[in-house]
């Protein structure tokens, strides 16, 4: 093939959980940068990102990930899992390891076996994640946001080419978040970074591309600004909640913001943010404004 | 010298003669506690330092707290020459530590106690707990199928059932030789004293084709109900007290070790999910 390939690449990917369709002929393909999967629960986000991540096989269509097939061969199974990080949705942490224990650990596991350099990468990550301080504390006793920063400090072992997120923001507060934009932001340079989650602001702040999951189809792919824009002209802002609108909420200033529908009186036009355009896309009129592939 | 008393320093010969250590207890003592308040005095001993010895040393103290301590069974078998990062693996394994291998020597220990005071009539209790102890020690340190942190352990490198293999071998390993020197104490015949390892490797194998199915504790489960029905039912039939381990049933035991076996070794072919046949 002429063309080069992505760091990942789905065509015509499906997974079904009994008679559920969680994934339907997903086609999609990453490569430097970071990507935002958005949507509702259950809208299949968690199910593509393990996919990726090698922890289940799709059903139907293909899968290639750093140009190989993940489920070919042990080699290439192997040979991808090397470059690979990966922050599940829910992780569990034996209860007596320490942080540095629960890092190392996993370290041990992505074949650092030199000890010293070993030791070396663990500091790192746990620095890169605010978690030195804490290195010698037991996982149990620390808090649900610096759990999930230890478990982000495993996902960042050795730099990974690609690195997949499933909800990495849980937890983090404001500052946690900026220290994770900045991270991810360097390694989106020459890595693939792929994460999930609920808020827009995540999307908005940490991701250049976005990915709009519902019913375990892609409603949207591109860039956020271009998302941004699906929405302009749809939302506005009002003296009252308006009657034929598809969402409107009350703001600070005493007015509302309305999104989608026909305004009430009166509206003024608002620029839109990522989350009205997000709003109107999982909306009863999503399928009209689909944004060009 | 006066501790506590302002403008006063150490002079450079009460310093080196603390740093050479020198210095009497309680002389040594009260420099430490000055260097430790003062900054001038701090600034003159970190001149007098070799910076590669206070970096070696200081890596060495974060070594100390940051690492972890390896269980003892494991910083025994570091000093028999098992690799350094194979050790951190069977470390994080609880079937490795000393408490749960204590709690299978006491095991065996008692049951080996009964047979050998009732004469060898009252094997039974051997002959149970013997096998059972390398399966549920395995049982533990296969951790639960359902485990988030099994899905890090599946798509790391180093690969599930690799790891679950290793941590089986480092289990028998640490297992049967207690339970061998145990049964050498066993009253009968001397080929009892080795005949619960025909059991024992079958019941493992057994243990983790059925895992692969339905998770290590259901499969932990179903072992242990059927070979203590086997025991108990020789028992309670009047059967000879070491009828579970006669030849007959060894073979029994062979073909089910082959066939389990067999079960894991067309799972590691055909699963899709490389390195989670297990």
């Amino acid at each position: 093939m002429s063309v080069p390939r992505s760091t990942v690449e789905l065509s015509g990917v499906g997974k079904r959980y009994g008679r559920k369709h969680a994934l339907a002929d997903v086609d999609l393909a990453f490569d430097h940068g970071v990507t935002g999967l958005l949507g509702p629960n259950g809208a299949g986000k968690t199910t593509l990102l393990r996919i990726v991540a090698t922890s289940i096989a799709a059903d139907s269509g293909q899968v290639r990930l750093l140009g190989r097939d993940p489920h070919g061969s042990h080699a290439d199974a192997t040979a991808v899992r090397r470059e690979l990080g990966y922050l599940p949705q829910e992780l569990g942490y034996p209860s007596d390891m320490t942080a540095f224990g629960f890092v190392e650990y996993i370290a041990v596991l992505k074949e650092w076996n030199d000890r010293e350099h070993r030791v070396q990468e663990v500091r790192r990550v746990l620095d890169l994640v605010d978690l030195t301080d804490q290195a010698t504390v037991r996982v149990s006793r620390l808090s649900g946001g610096q759990r999930r920063r230890v478990g982000l400090a495993q996902a960042l072992l050795g730099n990974p080419r690609l690195l997949v997120l499933d909800e990495p923001t849980t937890g983090l507060d404001p500052a946690q978040r900026a220290d994770l934009r900045r991270t991810l932001s360097t390694l989106g340079h020459r890595s693939t970074v792929l994460l999930s989650t609920h808020q827009t602001d995540d999307v908005a702040a940490l991701c250049e591309r976005v990915v709009v999951l519902a019913g375990g189809t892609v409603h949207f792919d591109g860039a956020v600004t271009d998302l941004v824009a699906t929405a302009v002209g749809r939302v506005w802002l009002a003296d009252e909640p308006g009657d034929d609108v598809m969402v409107s909420w009350r703001t600070g200033t005493g007015r509302y913001h309305v999104v989608g529908g026909t305004p009430p009186a009166g509206a003024d036009p608002a620029e839109p943010t990522l989350e009205d355009a997000y709003l109107l896309m999982l909306g009863p009129d999503a399928q009209r404004i689909r944004a060009p592939a | 010298m006066t501790t506590g008393t302002q403008g006063w320093h150490a002079d450079p010969e009460l310093l080196a003669s603390y740093l050479a250590g020198d210095l009497d207890a309680i002389t040594g003592a009260s420099v430490e506690q000055h260097v430790s308040r003062c900054e001038t005095c701090r600034t003159a001993v970190s001149h007098m330092l070799e910076p590669q010895l206070v970096e070696r040393t200081w890596a060495g103290i974060r070594d100390a707290v940051e690492r972890p301590p390896l269980p003892v069974p494991i910083r025994l078998a570091r000093r028999l020459g098992l690799p350094e990062p194979t050790a951190v693996l069977l470390a994080a394994a609880a079937s490795l530590r000393g408490a749960w291998l204590v709690g299978a020597f006491l095991s065996l220990s008692f049951a080996t106690l009964a047979a050998y005071v009732s004469g060898g009539t009252a094997l039974a209790p051997f002959l149970l707990v013997a096998p059972l102890a390398p399966v549920l020690g395995v049982a533990v340190a296969y951790g639960p199928r359902q485990d988030p942190l099994e899905a890090l352990v599946a798509t790391a490198p180093f690969g599930r059932t690799r790891l679950i293999l290793l941590r089986t071998i480092a289990v028998l390993v640490s297992v049967l030789p207690v339970t061998a020197l145990l049964g050498l104490a066993l009253p009968g015949p001397r080929w009892l004293a080795a005949a619960w390892l025909g059991p024992a490797l079958a019941l493992v194998p057994v243990l983790l084709a059925l895992a692969g199915f339905v998770g290590p504790r259901v499969a932990a489960a179903v072992v242990l109900l059927v070979w203590s029905s086997v025991v108990v039912a020789s028992t309670r039939g009047g059967l000879d007290p070491a009828w579970p381990v006669e030849a007959a049933q060894q073979g029994v035991y062979l073909a089910l070790a082959v066939a389990a076996g067999a079960v894991i070794a067309v799972r590691l072919g055909i699963d899709r999910q490389r390195g989670v046949a297990l």
